[in-house]
């Protein structure tokens, strides 16, 4: 009965420590859990995968996460842009969040140095103004998203440098939604929704999403109707994009998220045996007081 | 290791949050406290740089004097601080009001109602796609129950106890999804902060 009752009462301190011991554990031993590809994830993949630079539409790419959430939404950002860029398929950014904008030019420096260290010609290169434009933050998003439908560059009339948005030579050609084949929106809070409201339902804008672990649940309908061209969930999507990226020969590995998905494994596997212990400590407990009350 | 302060005072500031795990303490109030400070600081300024200035002041100065009307717009929220024409608080409220209800309903019919109904739509095409027509009569008897289980104007007797509690079945595993996508999302913050730890700070990871 000890036993029982010592299983309902392990020290919370005792399960941190062995939550971090778990993190820690795949860094160092090197092994590799396989991971399935979801079908959301491959959605979103053969889209980008279909489109072609002669399309002559650009890429929207909503960087809308914030630092706590970086495990998560970064390595979809970096494996979008590496996508796209190793496509050749214009890019255009912008931010919704206030917290996104120092994040986003992260993402775009990370990936156009590593591009552009191994280019060798002008037309190898990512150039800014030719191949991406990262247009910054904007209040008042849903007036913004509507009017960007009408005209980008009337909610952003300078770009994130203070460059003018007409002088830049990509956006000589993007001039509305019409221009773009598909926004995805990379957010750790509800911003997909409003995409859906005004950009989609009002202009047909096609949609994909890389969204936070806890978000992804809510959005599941979206697929099922259709109304998202494609879904990233949490760190498990960012690793399964990176894994299909380096199947197709886009990267030579795998990047963060992967990294994270054996730890991921891990601490899910002790969850699902501390709950099961719970519940055996549960169960004995509540039947053994229930024997002490009737005798 | 690192030599860059900042990363040095990051992984402190860390240690120092997680240390509340073991109990409440002096280090993790202090952090607490300083990232507090920190996240307003940077959102006066962020708001000032980003939306105001560029969308309001610079305007103004440049002699567009329409953007008065927002600005007292604007300034009427404060009236709330003064209770004898607190009353003016109305105006801006009654237009963000009107404005956010005109914007929003229509859409959020059309995005959410209309397409979500025409998602549970089960037609003999469906089967045609193998597993996909099993999966849509799936969809619509979930949505069904569901919405069952929340009709409370009559007593739940007979199919309506029997749809409810199937409705109950749909929702617990909705319950079980988010349950473990949270789990992953939390797990993953984790792993983010030991990566910078071991990597970027202590240089024992690439």
């Amino acid at each position: 009965m000890k036993f029982f009752y010592t299983l309902t009462k392990i020290d919370r301190r005792l399960i941190y420590l062995v939550l971090t011991a778990l993190v820690i554990l795949p860094f160092f031993l090197k092994f590799s859990i396989p991971q399935n590809i979801m079908p959301q994830t491959k959605k979103l993949f053969d889209f980008i995968e279909r489109l072609s630079p002669e399309d002559n539409k650009a890429v929207l790419l909503s960087i809308d996460y914030t630092p706590q959430t970086m495990p998560e939404c970064h390595p979809m950002a970096i494996s979008i842009l590496t996508h796209c860029f190793k496509k050749k398929i214009p890019v255009l950014g912008v931010s919704f969040d206030p917290q996104a904008p120092g994040l986003a030019i992260e993402a775009f420096n990370t990936v156009i140095n590593n591009l552009n260290a191994r280019a060798e010609t002008n037309d190898d290169s990512i150039i800014y103004g030719r191949d991406y434009v990262y247009l910054g933050w904007k209040s008042g998003r849903i007036a913004a998203l509507m009017e960007m439908g009408e005209k980008i560059s009337t909610v952003f009339p300078r770009d994130y440098y203070n460059n003018y948005t007409d002088s830049l030579p990509l956006m000589e050609r993007i001039k509305n939604y019409r221009d773009v084949s598909i926004a995805i929106i990379l957010a750790a809070a509800d911003y997909p929704q409003e995409w859906l409201m005004y950009a989609q339902a009002r202009y047909g804008l096609k949609l994909g999403a890389g969204l936070t672990a806890v978000m992804a649940p809510k959005y599941y309908p979206f697929l099922q109707t259709g109304q998202l061209s494609g879904m990233m969930s949490g760190m498990k999507g960012a690793a399964e994009y990176e894994n299909l990226l380096l199947t197709a020969g886009y990267t030579e590995k795998t990047g963060k998220a992967e990294i994270g998905m054996n730890s991921q494994t891990l601490i899910h596997l002790l969850i699902i045996i501390l709950i099961i212990i719970g519940n055996i400590g549960y169960v004995a407990t509540r039947r053994q007081s229930v024997k002490k009350q009737n005798g | 290791m690192s030599f860059d302060p900042w990363i040095w005072i990051a992984g402190f500031l860390t240690l120092m949050i997680f240390s509340f795990l073991y109990k409440d303490n002096p280090f993790y109030k202090f952090a607490e406290h300083l990232f507090v400070g920190v996240a307003n600081g940077y959102y006066i300024v962020f708001y000032w740089h980003q939306a105001l200035k560029p969308n309001l002041y610079e305007p103004l100065k440049a002699g567009e004097f329409i953007y008065i009307v927002p600005l007292l717009l604007g300034l009427l929220y404060f009236t709330r601080f003064i209770p004898k024409i607190g009353w003016l608080v109305r105006l801006p409220l009654g237009f963000m009001i009107g404005w956010g209800a005109g914007i929003s309903i229509p859409a959020n019919i059309q995005a959410f109602i209309f397409k979500q109904i025409e998602g549970t739509i089960v037609t003999p095409e469906s089967f045609n796609m193998g597993w996909e027509g099993l999966w849509s009569l799936v969809i619509l008897i979930g949505v069904i129950c569901t919405v069952i289980y929340f009709f409370f104007s009559t007593e739940h007797r007979g199919l309506l106890k029997f749809g409810s509690r199937l409705g109950i079945v749909f929702i617990m595993l909705g319950f079980g999804a988010s349950f473990g996508y949270t789990v992953m999302a939390r797990v993953s913050l984790l792993i983010g902060r030991i990566q910078f730890i071991l990597g970027p700070w202590l240089g024992l990871i690439k």
